[in-house]
């Protein structure tokens, strides 16, 4: 270990319990592998695959909603898609987060004005950080994963500053 | 297991001809029911929408006893986004982007089955070179396709390597795609009268130094999953779409052809470059798992030739014609079809005379292949279902549209 | 490629109203509602084996379907048009072309029809209650209702 060098053996480390959570959470953000339209291909396939590898960001995908804490909304959310994204969004445990990824999930995208398609993700389940484009790049997802990770952080900074005020 | 061609070459791409689909390992063989007096409750199984390997959104609904699957219905819409309602409120050179949406992974083939549906009623003509990179930008864009195909069937049956190795190549087309028509996947790059850009300076050597190495990798790739003993049990006799079932469900594309019918649209009905291409269509025998995945392989080897020849013989010249701003054909109703990367995708195009299609029906051939699964099924083990949903490369975006 | 008109008015002789033409869409035989199930089981007799697509046009009075048949071994295509009123009945062909089953459900749904001799007549693509869409009476959203979304 690296902090053994620097501090001597059988050092000890003193961390306030939120702030070690946080920290773990950030770094481990475990997305629901949940595609539902183009966007999957950019967000999750290429995302996971060898050139964009979201794997050394600690980003990494689950079968399972109830392992996962972050869920990729890829694609446009139709009235019978809304009860799906609903109960997996319920599935999840918290704490969760959200990323809208695309026009559709965002807004509704290139299909706003068709009466079956839900006019954003966000009429739905709360949403944390919107990416736009269409399909967005697997750059703009890093991008997203990084500001939620700045979200967390920010959190954390917050509780602390409630707790010592 | 005694195949000839398995034997003395042990790859899927290089065994053409006959094989014998054989018989599964005694031990996957179902027990007899009601063996002792004891018989087992049926079971129904809800697979999706959100699962893991049904390709998107797909929902199945499998009744099992003990592990055979006795029935299955198909659940699908959960990506019905009103592709056809919206073309209608779309001017003709907007369509493309609905298109492009519904195919996903092959955009361009929806955007040119428009846009030929299209060019029939407004007698434009189109510049040769035109065509040939709408062949162009077709072949690359089915490589990448299937390359998805390749990569996510691995998975299905239980492998991971390949998957690296096919998105590895994806993101090559994906880059030589970008150059092309300015993004990686939803291109809007076929328009009525021809295409939005010419080839950008540099984008040749790319597509050279690509063809340089993918023939040679594309070789590697099939014996890493078709050379692949587990893989090949898995998938050789299972799965089996014959002739008559294949024609009856309206099955097109590598499905069809993996039961021997020598139909493709390239073939068959020429459009764009194709007549003045020389390439081969790879047929199956039996049309089992086996044979869907050789055909596609097989497909990939004709994609990359095909984009040298079009490559080398790139004509000089516009590449679209004189098409007026706002487009208003003549008041008719065509019909166009192309070969995309899963089958026939049609275009049923009603117009009025305006600036708006009147009606526009899209012809998704996942449609048909998800409606033959459920006759499929029936009859499998339970651990084949998503082998076998893998195996007929469905789209959703193009089933609900 | 396209038959010769004359053999479709050969194939599905007998029936009333049928009207075979030869249109920019291609030979499009022209049947009344009632004869459609036998004039495809005709057609198919006649080696029109597979139904590459099926689908509806609201015309504004009517909806009219279009059967899209091949047949692999002569390569040759046909179109077979009905009308059907609105709130109508199809009957299903799904006997003699399988590939009818999905297509069917979708279009009885989209433009508000009924189905009979289905196997399973349920919505395929949207929720019970939703309008059917394809209809030129069921309007998009307006620029209001999605800038206010």
């Amino acid at each position: 270990m690296a902090l053994d060098k620097l501090t001597g053996e059988n050092s000890m480390l003193f961390i306030r319990s939120e702030q070690l959570f946080d920290f773990a959470r950030r770094n481990s953000l475990w997305y629901i592998a949940f595609g539902i339209a183009c966007c999957a291909i950019e967000g999750l396939m290429s995302a996971s695959g060898p050139r964009f590898d979201f794997d050394r960001m600690g980003v990494f995908f689950r079968n399972s909603p109830r392992q996962a804490d972050v869920m990729i909304v890829a694609g446009t959310v139709n009235k019978k898609m809304a009860l799906t994204v609903k109960r997996l969004y319920d599935q999840m445990p918290e704490p969760k987060w959200v990323v809208a990824m695309g026009a559709c999930a965002s807004t509704g995208g290139p299909f706003r004005e068709y009466p079956n398609v839900v006019l954003g993700v966000d009429k739905i389940i709360p949403v944390d950080v919107y990416i736009p484009g269409c399909p967005p790049r697997p750059e703009s997802v890093q991008y997203a994963f990084i500001e939620l990770q700045k979200k967390i952080a920010r959190r954390t900074e917050e509780r602390l500053a409630a707790r010592t005020s | 297991m005694s195949d000839q061609c398995e034997e003395t070459l042990g790859v899927g791409l290089l065994c053409e001809g006959q094989h014998d689909p054989g018989t599964p390992p005694a031990g996957l063989r179902r027990a007899p029911s009601g063996v002792d007096g004891l018989s087992t409750e049926h079971l129904i199984i809800n697979m999706g929408p959100q699962h893991p390997s049904t390709h998107g959104v797909l929902r199945m609904i499998i009744e099992v006893d003990g592990e055979e699957v006795i029935a299955s219905e198909v659940s699908v819409g959960y990506l019905h986004r009103g592709i056809e309602k919206l073309a209608e409120h779309r001017r003709y050179d907007a369509v493309g982007t609905l298109m492009d949406r519904g195919d996903y992974v092959s955009g361009i083939m929806g955007e040119l089955a428009f846009a030929l549906a299209a060019e029939q009623l407004m007698e434009v003509d189109v510049p040769r070179k035109a065509h040939w990179l709408r062949s162009l930008t077709s072949e690359l864009n089915r490589l990448a396709s299937h390359l998805v195909w390749y990569g996510t069937f691995g998975l299905d049956t239980g492998a991971m390597g390949q998957f690296l190795y096919a998105m590895r190549e994806r993101e090559a087309l994906c880059d030589i795609l970008e150059a092309i028509t300015g993004q990686r996947m939803m291109f809007n790059y076929v328009r009525p009268g021809g295409v939005v850009a010419d080839l950008p300076v540099g984008v040749e050597e790319k597509i050279r130094a690509f063809l340089a190495t993918f023939p040679t990798y594309l070789g590697e790739y099939d014996q890493l999953l078709g050379g692949n003993e587990i893989f090949q049990a898995r998938v050789k006799g299972i799965g089996v779409i014959d002739r008559d079932m294949a024609l009856a469900f309206g099955l097109t594309g590598a499905n069809l052809r993996a039961a021997g019918v020598d139909f493709d649209v390239r073939k068959a009905r020429p459009y764009a470059a194709y007549p003045e291409l020389d390439f081969e269509v790879p047929l199956g025998t039996v049309g089992d798992a086996w044979d869907r995945y050789t055909v596609r392989m097989g497909e990939m080897a004709q994609s990359a030739r095909m984009i040298g020849q079009l490559i080398d013989g790139m004509p000089e010249g516009d590449h679209i014609a004189k098409v007026s701003k706002i487009i208003r054909p003549a008041a008719g109703e065509v019909y166009a079809s192309v070969e995309s990367s899963r089958g026939e995708t049609g275009v049923h195009l009603v117009s009025d005379g305006t600036e708006h299609p009147y009606r526009m029906h899209y012809r998704g051939p996942s449609l048909y292949a998800v409606q033959a699964l459920e006759e499929l099924l029936p009859g499998h083990l339970l651990g084949d279902v998503v082998m076998l949903i893998g195996s007929t490369d469905v789209m959703l975006g193009e089933i609900d549209r | 490629m396209r038959p010769a008109p004359a053999d479709i008015e050969r194939a599905i002789v007998g029936l009333i109203d049928a009207r075979v033409t030869e249109e920019p869409l291609g030979v499009v035989a022209r049947v009344s509602l009632a004869d459609v199930v036998e004039a495809l089981e005709a057609l198919k007799v006649a080696g029109y084996e597979s139904l590459v697509d099926f689908d509806g046009t609201d015309t504004g009075e009517l909806i009219e379907l279009t059967y899209r048949l091949r047949s692999y071994a002569l390569d040759l295509e046909v179109y077979v048009k009905a009308p059907v009123s609105y709130g109508g009945t199809i009957a299903s062909i799904w006997h003699e072309y399988p590939s009818a089953l999905m297509p069917e459900r979708e279009t009885a749904e989209l433009f508000g029809l009924h189905l009979a001799g289905h196997p399973n007549p349920k919505r395929l693509l949207t929720t019970d209650g939703v309008a059917p869409l394809l209809r030129k009476d069921v309007l998009i959203r307006t620029v209001e209702e999605v800038r206010d979304r």
